[in-house]
């Protein structure tokens, strides 16, 4: 019974959190003069309506599913892990680049263009780590600003020397993959691929990991009390390391499955115009870390995407409405908000 | 009568940390509130200080009812304290730290100059010189505890609350602080004395009130007395002693060899210090905490690299080797702040169990969860931990059960070495029992134990020998059965040794 | 490397580092009464866009700042309730406000001027050009130094007023107890959170500023997300400069210098993508002569025995 009650707790304030976001969404909705129930009745057809739109959801809920666990994984063990754009940039660059220029069959390239991006994102993330755990420098700093120097670089990469100067277009990007590198769509004249399954299985054995196993339990302590663990034998620098790789790996591994499955070309803006990094981590915030609720939560912020989408093209409200929703969620659930509510309450009877 | 607290009770949900207390106080007299861990003594006094609201009675200040909202008005009523842990200002001077809250003002500046040439005056009217413009943080503890008082009576304070003042200082300062409270008690002052020191309480008091599980068991005059009585008006009963087992003492455990930690500061944190432990044997530490106790603990266990020399475990060097690399050699540590180094206060009563314990309950990496449930549920029910269940998170437990939680977990390791670091600071009586019992038990069972503590009748009863530490290093190796507290209080003032 | 002497380069300096130093001012202030304010970048976001909404709507420049400021003020109010009040994880509120200043400003940028990515008009006015007299006639020294928006002096003003304020009058030295020990200035009945709040609002008014020098000043226009770091950038500032208003201000020097000299690389034969990389280069660099508190100091204050 008791279990059942800090359940429901738990869930209360998400929920709580969901409505006061859809309540500022639809002040923001009224705010240009849309009706709130058709707007919101458009935007739920945007993201579930058909086959089609949820297929498309779960598409666009791919990269930030795999983003989220990244950086859940990081919050667990203590680190800010703010990089994760940097990180799914490199790592989009290097499975675009080993994709094109790897000989061997089609397989062999795609798999090997996986590992090189999760190892691309792993590296600039684990290196963030480093210069924490070497030099004391601000990891949460450090991420952040290493994310302007991956996206300037791989913007200059593509601009330049692994430019596409086969077609008539002047875009910085690369050539097309060949299709045989293609992960394959899960169905047909959907726009869902292979990625979403990697996604799935990530956020699942993330979830068993963390749960289950020593080193995952190292790591709820690591970020639990640092000094705790480093009492028990936990050595914090190497974990720093290999927990940072892990998660830029998965935030690599974000940027090639976009690459693969979707972009087929590395092209400059393609991955951080729709902000799949920041909806990431804004997925963990909601969800607290927990793998499988970061996973529902890039869902529920994809479909917000989707639906906004739906909703602009059919209402006259703009897109951004659902920025502002996410936004609000976040607030909402970050400040504990019911639970400090539900404290001053006892207190005062 | 200058100040009465009339049947002060307060409850928090089920708990009743005070029922229907009274106490009251004289102008200068020093009136001492002694009682054991959880007796109440701190709730009552952060009752008269504006910090926790009673559920019911009153507090009479000159005849007249009072209530105060906050320190504040506790401050404005001239009530000051001096608490346990002291609230200074680490970084500021101490002109700073004593006028904070009543800063002398020069048109819209801070008159630091003012504050200074004040704090001079009052320092040397009450007898307790300092130089003001000299950082807290550069201070001893004995003159930040003077800075403490200083700044109550910069307040105006005419009743001053003192909790367990002397805790952190040298026997010689505890001397100086009691001839300073009672010269400032003749100039009429009045005090309140929480201790639980029942010697320096028979030596400067004039009155006692006993609290026991939130009620008053007593008030008596010093002078018709003693210690013995004291005590079990505290305790409710008499205490057990412990029997010793003679054992016979073994091989070397540890052995600590000229080890040295420089520190970022001009004195060095520990000096070519060097020690053993043999199995069967517990070696106390004696000193006044921050004399380099920590550190030596954080070395031997791997928390904190030496600059020199060298620590042995079971013959293999592990100077500066990985904590767990040291514990699989050997080592169990039960750490001197549980909250700090001893738990993750958010994880649950199973997690912070499992710490340590976690290589011989996998396979292939994975935990063995039913395994270590029953694991960390045996130790419950032996220890007697109190705990909702096992899933419940650590901070939800009291300090005592999460101590005898950690010192259960350690003992589980049965290793061949212990460090046992403040093993029942803030425990109660019934805890602090079952876990000098349990430590007895290793030491019987030839385990070689290395307790440090900075309380003097813990280091006494458990020890077969007593080290002493001052200014990192040891300046004295006493035999337990022959050791006396004024021979081991002198030495740990920095004294030397006699006989 | 003629260009390294050349008067407009430190006058776009100047011009470049207001924003960043007096975002980072307000950090300082949050820094010293014991938070982390991580939401800089948000809260002049917030102050880039009001000032041109203040601008569009009223026509008026200084108008248009204090409509900024007081927007900022009320985003911070955000920031303060959350983290004093409810007491969360400031480094998650901070993070939460920069998202929803982001969601607000995109928001409002196609509600009220109907565009998307920028908002640009050619009859807007940004702030006004001070010429100070005298100065403007020294040779080279006056091209640096006058010239600029009122914004840049204000923020020098600002510099000293603030080092005047923390170390010299009682209110800051209250501020610094407040941040240095919360328990024991609590103890003596200093009201720390009202302190808290106040530090937090001064930042808020701080970033509204720095925002309007961003849109107003530098150039007089709005672009999605045209902080583009500098709110980090500041947090950084405020590090090395120990929070100390004018450590604050030579550390954001360097920043600001960074910022213009990236402009002006434009102009050679560097790809602009390394140009522009050159301030953020240079910030991780700085940061390694700044040593983090250190995990072992944070978790000590967190996990302190008192409950």
């Amino acid at each position: 019974m008791d279990k059942l009650i800090q359940f429901g707790r738990s869930l209360l304030q998400p929920l709580l959190a969901v409505i006061v976001a859809l309540a500022a969404g639809a002040i923001a909705i009224a705010i240009v003069g849309g009706s709130v129930t058709e707007t919101y009745a458009e935007m739920w057809k945007g993201a579930f309506g058909s086959f089609y739109f949820f297929t498309n959801t779960l598409s666009r809920a791919t990269p930030i599913i795999l983003i989220g666990l990244g950086v859940a994984l990081a919050f667990r063990a203590g680190f800010f892990n703010m990089g994760s754009e940097g990180q799914m940039v490199l790592g989009a660059l290097s499975a675009a680049v080993t994709a094109i220029y790897l000989p061997g069959s089609g397989m062999v390239k795609l798999i090997a263009a996986i590992i090189a991006g999760v190892i691309a994102g792993g590296i600039w993330s684990a290196f963030a780590g480093w210069l924490d755990a070497r030099f004391r420098m601000n990891l949460l700093i450090t991420t952040l600003l290493l994310n302007y120097i991956a996206t300037l670089f791989a913007g200059y990469m593509v601009s330049y020397p692994l430019k596409d100067r086969t077609g008539s277009a002047a875009m910085a990007q690369t050539v097309m993959l060949d299709p045989s590198v293609w992960l394959p769509k899960l169905f047909k004249g959907m726009s869902l691929h292979a990625g979403f399954i990697l996604a799935a299985a990530g956020a699942i054995l993330l979830f068993l990991f963390m749960r289950y196993t020593v080193k995952g339990y190292e790591i709820r302590m690591l970020g639990g009390n640092p000094l705790f663990a480093s009492y028990g034998g936990v050595q914090r620098g190497k974990m720093m390391l290999i927990s940072m790789f892990v998660s830029g790996g998965f935030a690599g591994l974000a940027g090639s499955v976009e690459v693969l499955g979707t972009q087929y070309r590395y092209l400059d803006g393609a991955l951080t115009t729709p902000g799949y990094a920041w909806s990431g981590i804004m997925a963990t915030l909601l969800a607290g870390s927990h793998p499988l609720g970061t996973a529902v939560a890039a869902i529920l912020i994809a479909a917000l995407q989707t639906g906004g989408m739906g909703m602009e093209r059919n209402t006259d409200v703009p897109l951004e409405v659902s920025s502002i929703i996410q936004a609000v969620l976040i607030l909402f659930v970050s400040a504990k908000f019911t639970y400090s509510f539900i404290k001053r309450r006892k207190a005062r009877s | 009568m200058l100040l009465q607290m009339d049947s002060i009770t307060k409850s928090y949900g089920s708990v009743t940390a005070n029922s229907n207390v009274q106490f009251s106080l004289k102008r200068g007299e020093i009136h001492a509130l002694v009682g054991e861990n959880g007796a109440g003594k701190t709730t009552l006094m952060r009752i008269l200080y504006g910090m926790e609201s009673p559920s019911s009675g009153e507090i009479l200040l000159d005849g007249k009812s009072v209530s105060f909202a906050s320190p504040a008005d506790a401050i404005k009523h001239k009530i000051g304290m001096v608490h346990q842990h002291f609230m200074l200002f680490p970084t500021f001077t101490i002109a700073e730290n004593i006028v904070i809250g009543r800063e002398p003002a020069k048109a819209v500046g801070f008159d630091r100059k003012a504050a200074a040439a004040e704090t001079a005056r009052i320092g040397k009217q009450y007898g307790m010189p300092v130089d003001p413009w000299k950082k807290v943080a550069d201070c001893s503890l004995g003159m930040q505890q003077r800075v403490e008082i200083l700044k109550v009576l910069y307040q105006g304070a005419e009743v001053i609350i003192l909790d367990e003042p002397t805790g952190v200082l040298t026997p010689l300062e505890v001397k100086e602080l009691l001839v300073a409270i009672k010269g400032l008690a003749a100039q009429g002052k009045s005090f309140i004395l929480i201790s639980h020191k029942l010697q320096e309480i028979m030596e400067v008091a004039d009155r006692v009130t006993v609290l026991r599980d939130g009620k008053v068991t007593g008030t008596v005059d010093a002078k018709d007395t003693n210690a013995e009585q004291l005590s079990r008006l505290m305790v409710g009963r008499d205490l057990i002693h412990i029997s010793r087992n003679e054992t016979s003492r073994g091989k070397q455990v540890l052995e600590v060899a000229d080890v040295s930690i420089n520190g970022s500061k001009t004195k060095p944190i520990l000096k070519n210090l060097s020690l053993h432990v043999d199995e069967g044997e517990i070696v106390g530490i004696a000193g006044i905490s921050g004399n380099g106790q920590s550190e030596l603990i954080q070395a031997i266990a791997g928390l904190m690299k030496p600059d020199s020399g060298q620590i042995k475990l079971l013959g293999q060097d592990v100077t500066g080797a990985p904590v767990g690399a040291i514990r699989e050699r050997g080592l169990a540590h039960i750490p001197e702040d549980r909250y700090q180094w001893g738990v993750a206060k958010d994880a649950t009563v199973t997690e912070n169990g499992l710490m340590g314990h976690a290589d011989r309950h996998q396979k292939f990496g994975i935990l063995d969860g039913a395994g270590i449930r029953g694991m960390v549920s045996e130790w419950v029910s032996r220890f007697g931990i109190k705990t909702g269940s096992l899933s419940t998170k650590a901070q939800y437990l009291s300090g005592g059960n999460l101590q005898k939680l950690i010192v259960a977990r350690e003992l589980a390791q049965q290793t061949p070495f212990l460090i046992a670091a403040e093993p029942t600071r803030g425990v109660d009586v019934g805890a602090m029992e079952i876990i000098h019992g349990e430590l007895l038990k290793k030491r019987d069972e030839k385990g070689a134990i290395l307790l440090v503590s900075s309380e003097l009748t813990e280091i006494l009863k458990l020890s077969d020998r007593i080290l002493v530490m001052y200014e990192g290093r040891i300046v004295g190796e006493l035999d337990a059965e022959t050791a006396t507290e004024e021979q081991i209080s002198l030495l740990m003032a920095g004294g030397t040794a006699v006989g | 490397m003629d260009f390294l002497l050349d008067a407009t380069l430190y006058a776009s300096t100047l011009r470049m580092v207001t924003p960043i130093l007096l975002a980072a001012l307000g950090g300082a202030l949050c820094a010293r009464v014991g938070l982390f304010n991580v939401g800089l970048e948000g809260l002049v976001l917030i102050g880039a866009f009001s000032a041109i909404v203040g601008n569009h709507f009223t026509g008026n420049v200084f108008a248009a700042v204090l409509f900024a400021v007081l927007c900022s003020l009320l985003f911070s109010i955000i920031f303060g309730y959350m983290s004093i009040q409810l007491k969360a994880n400031v480094i998650v509120v901070g993070i939460a406000l920069n998202f929803l200043a982001l969601g607000l400003t995109t928001f409002s940028l196609r509600a009220i001027f109907d565009v998307k990515g920028a908002y640009y008009n050619k009859d807007m006015v940004g702030l006004p050009k001070w010429d100070i007299p005298l100065l403007k006639d020294i040779p080279w020294l006056g091209d640096v130094l006058s010239g600029h928006s009122p914004l840049v002096y204000l923020s020098i003003v600002l510099v000293i007023a603030l080092q005047f304020f923390l170390f010299k009058t009682v209110s800051g030295f209250r501020l610094l107890a407040s941040g240095e020990n919360p328990t024991a200035a609590r103890s003596l009945g200093i009201k720390v959170s009202r302190i808290q709040y106040g530090a937090v609002l001064m930042c808020g008014m701080l970033c509204g500023l720095a925002g309007a020098q961003l849109s107003l000043g530098n150039v007089t226009m709005f672009t999605e997300g045209m902080t583009s770091g500098r709110g980090f950038i500041a947090l950084v500032a405020t590090m090395l400069g120990q929070s100390n208003p004018i450590g604050v201000m030579a550390s954001s020097m360097l920043f600001g210098f960074m910022d213009a000299l990236s402009i002006r690389l434009q102009g050679f034969a560097l790809p602009t993508h390394f140009t522009m990389m050159l301030p953020y280069i240079v910030t991780i660099f700085a940061m390694l002569f700044f040593k983090d508190k250190g995990y072992m100091q944070e978790a000590r204050k967190s996990n302190e025995s008192s409950r």
